[in-house]
C-alpha cells in the first residue's frame, strides 16, 4: 500500500514538473499586454492570439535564409485594444508611438502610423510560429517581423508588452 | 578644475552661472578635508548642481521632481555615504562595501555587513547610476531614492531598524542643520536620507577612461587593443570567417552596458534564480542585469556571486565553459560551450578591457570620504 501511494505521488509530481517545464519553456504561460493610450487595455494569453486571424510573411532572418513567419498583424492587436487607427489617426494622434518590450528588457519603437495600413504598405506582424513550428527558446513566444526592413534589429524577440504613448 | 567643459559634453545646467559657485564649492570641500576644525561651520556650497556627461551617454534618465540635484544635497549625500552611524553597529557605511578605489566595489566575492554574515550577492560598482532604470543584479528597484533604504535596513548589511539611523543622526551637531539646508526642516527621516544619498550617487559619472578618449579621437589604440576591440564588437561567423566574442551585444555602447537581463551560461542548474524571483517568469530563470564593464579591471571578483577572481577566468568562461541551460541567452554559443578564443585573443580582449579604467573617477576628490577624524570626535554626542 505504502509503496503504491509513494509511486503515484512520484509519478504525479514528475508529471507536474514536466508539465510545468513544457508550459513555461514552450512559452504557453507567457501573456502579452497592450496598454497606454488605448481605450481597452488588454492582457492576451497565447490561446487568444492563436484564435486571431493570422498573416504569413516570408522574410530573410539574420541567417540570410528565407523563413515563413505566421502571426497576428500588429494593427489588429492595436485595434482590439482600441488604439486610434484608421480615420482617427490624424492631428495630435499622429504624434503617438508604440513601445514594444521584450522579457530581457530590450525595447524598440514604431510610430503608430508605421503600423496602420492606411499609411504603410507593409504589414508588421507579431509572429507566434516560424516555418510551421513554435519559435525557438530565446526568440518566442512572440516575435515582431517587419517585412522589407533591411536590418532585423526591430524584429524584437520574446515580446511581452506593447505600449502606446504620446510624444511629449 | 574638474568640471571644465569638454568637447561633446552635455551639461544638465539648471543655471550655468552657478558654475563658479560650484568651483568654489569644490575648493571648499578640499579645504574642509584639510582644515577639519572648521568643517562643521564651513559655508556649504549651495545652488543647483550641474551634471556633466558626454553627449553620447544621452539624456534618457529622470530625476524625481521632488528631489532635484543641488550642491547642498550632494554635499549631504556624500557625508551620509561615508557615515557609519547609519548602521546598527555604527561601524559600517555604504563605503564599506562600495570603495572608491575599487570603483565602488569591495574586492570580496560576497560582502560582509553588521552581522558578519555574507550578503547573497556580489557588491556592484556604483558608476553612471544616473542612467540605470532597474537597480540591483535582478533589477528589483526603480529609483536610487528607494534603493538606498534597502541596504540601510537589511539585517545583513547595515541592519538599521526603520528610522533608527535617522534618530542617531538627529543627535549629532552636524546633521540637523544640513538637513534643514537641504530639505527646509531639520527633521531627519529615512526618506530624506535616501534622497540625499541618491543625489550624491547621481554625480558618480565616469566618462574619462582611455576608451572615452579613443571615442573622442584623442587616444590611439595599440595593435593589441585594436584586435581586442574587434573581437569585443564582433559576433563570430564561420561562413564569413569572422572571429569574435559578441561582447558588445550586451556590454556595448559608450556606457559599456545595455540595460537588459540575460543568463550568460554560468550554471546548467542555477542556484540563484535572479530576475525570475522578481518577475515570476520561468524564462527569466538565471537571468541577471548586464553589468557595466566600466572600470572592470578594478572590480574583481566577477559575476553576481563573485565566482571569478580574474578577467582571465571570465574569458575562460565565455571561451570554453558556457553552460547550455534552458534560458541561456540566444547570443551565446551553448552548443559549442563557448567562443573558443585563442590565448592571444584572450590577451587582446583583456588589453581592450583595461581601456575602460577611469583613474580620474576613482581618484576624484569630490567622491572621496569627506569626514575627518578630528571633527568625527566632536560630532557624536
Ligand atoms: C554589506 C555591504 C553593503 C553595504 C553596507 C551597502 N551595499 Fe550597496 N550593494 C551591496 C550588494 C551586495 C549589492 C548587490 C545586491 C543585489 O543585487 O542583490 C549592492 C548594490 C547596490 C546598488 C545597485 C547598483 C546597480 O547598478 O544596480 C546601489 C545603488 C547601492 N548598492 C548603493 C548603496 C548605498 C547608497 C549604501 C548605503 C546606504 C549601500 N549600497 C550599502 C552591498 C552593500
Ligand atoms: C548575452 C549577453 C552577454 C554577452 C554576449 C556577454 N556578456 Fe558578459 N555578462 C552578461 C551578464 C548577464 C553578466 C552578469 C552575469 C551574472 O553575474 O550572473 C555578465 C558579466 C560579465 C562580466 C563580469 C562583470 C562584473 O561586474 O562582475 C565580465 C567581465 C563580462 N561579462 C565580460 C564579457 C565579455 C568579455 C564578453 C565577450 C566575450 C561578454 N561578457 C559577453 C551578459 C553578456
Amino acid at each position: 500500500m505504502n509503496v503504491l501511494i509513494l509511486r503515484t505521488k512520484t509519478i504525479f509530481s514528475a508529471g507536474l514538473t514536466i508539465g510545468l517545464y513544457l508550459l513555461t519553456f514552450v512559452g504557453h504561460a507567457q501573456a502579452l499586454t497592450i496598454s497606454g493610450e488605448v481605450s481597452k487595455p488588454l492582457t492576451l494569453q497565447s490561446a487568444d492570439l492563436k484564435a486571431m486571424t493570422h498573416t504569413d510573411v516570408t522574410a530573410k532572418d539574420r541567417d540570410g535564409k528565407d523563413h515563413t513567419y505566421s502571426g497576428v498583424p500588429l494593427v489588429d492587436l492595436l485595434k482590439q485594444a482600441g488604439a486610434t487607427l484608421g480615420s482617427e489617426l490624424r492631428g495630435e494622434n499622429l504624434t503617438k508611438y508604440v513601445v514594444i518590450k521584450a522579457i530581457d528588457g530590450y525595447e524598440i519603437v514604431f510610430a503608430l502610423a508605421e503600423i496602420d495600413p492606411e499609411f504603410a504598405t507593409r504589414t508588421i506582424i507579431l509572429a507566434d510560429t516560424v516555418d510551421g513550428g513554435p519559435l525557438a527558446q530565446g526568440v518566442g513566444p512572440y516575435r515582431v517581423v517587419v517585412p522589407g526592413e533591411k536590418k532585423p534589429a526591430r524584429w524584437i524577440r520574446e515580446v511581452k508588452s506593447i505600449d502606446v504613448r504620446f510624444a511629449k | 578644475m574638474l568640471l571644465l567643459r569638454r568637447p561633446g559634453f552635455v551639461s544638465m545646467t539648471i543655471n550655468s552661472k552657478k558654475m563658479r559657485v560650484w568651483t568654489l564649492g569644490i575648493i571648499g570641500i578640499i579645504a574642509l578635508g584639510m582644515a577639519s576644525w572648521k568643517a562643521v561651520d564651513d559655508p556649504v556650497p549651495t545652488g543647483p548642481y550641474t551634471l556633466q556627461y558626454p553627449a553620447s551617454f544621452g539624456g534618457r534618465f529622470t530625476i524625481p521632481a521632488d528631489n532635484p540635484t543641488t550642491q547642498e544635497g550632494v554635499y549631504l549625500g556624500r557625508l551620509l555615504f561615508y557615515e557609519p552611524l547609519l548602521s546598527s553597529t555604527k561601524t559600517i557605511s555604504c563605503a564599506s562595501c562600495h570603495q572608491q578605489a575599487r570603483a565602488f566595489t569591495d574586492g570580496l566575492a560576497l560582502s560582509v555587513g553588521v552581522t558578519g554574515k555574507t550578503t547573497q550577492r556580489n557588491s556592484m560598482s556604483l558608476t553612471n547610476l544616473l542612467w540605470v532604470r532597474q537597480l540591483f543584479w535582478d533589477g528589483r528597484s526603480n529609483s536610487l531614492e528607494e534603493q538606498a533604504l534597502v541596504p540601510l535596513g537589511h539585517a545583513d548589511e547595515m541592519g538599521s531598524k526603520p528610522n533608527t539611523a535617522a534618530k542617531a543622526l538627529q543627535k549629532t551637531t552636524l546633521y540637523p542643520a544640513l538637513f534643514r539646508l537641504v530639505f527646509g526642516s531639520d527633521t531627519i527621516t529615512d526618506v530624506r536620507i535616501g534622497k540625499a544619498l541618491a543625489q550624491f550617487e547621481r554625480t558618480l559619472i565616469s566618462a574619462n577612461s582611455r576608451y572615452d578618449h579613443y571615442l573622442l579621437g584623442t587616444y590611439q589604440l595599440t595593435e593589441s587593443e585594436k584586435r581586442g576591440m574587434q573581437l569585443f564588437n564582433s559576433a563570430p561567423s564561420m561562413e564569413r570567417n569572422v572571429r569574435g566574442g559578441n561582447c558588445a551585444h550586451c556590454h556595448g555602447g559608450p556606457k559599456l552596458y545595455q540595460e537588459v537581463f540575460h543568463n550568460n551560461g554560468l550554471d546548467l542548474k542555477v542556484t540563484d534564480a535572479g530576475r525570475q524571483v522578481i518577475t515570476g517568469l520561468a524564462l527569466d530563470n538565471g537571468r541577471f542585469r548586464v553589468p557595466t564593464l566600466r572600470n572592470i579591471a578594478l572590480t574583481a571578483p566577477y559575476m553576481h556571486d563573485g565566482r571569478f577572481a580574474t578577467l582571465e577566468a571570465v574569458l575562460n568562461h565565455y571561451s570554453e565553459h558556457i553552460q547550455n541551460g534552458p534560458t541561456l541567452s540566444h547570443e551565446l554559443p551553448g552548443q559549442t560551450s563557448g567562443f573558443h578564443l585563442t590565448r592571444n585573443e584572450k590577451s587582446d580582449l583583456i588589453a581592450f578591457m583595461h581601456l575602460f579604467t577611469d583613474s580620474t573617477f576613482v581618484n576624484n576628490p569630490q567622491f572621496a570620504d569627506p569626514h575627518h577624524r578630528v571633527h568625527r570626535v566632536h560630532r557624536v554626542k
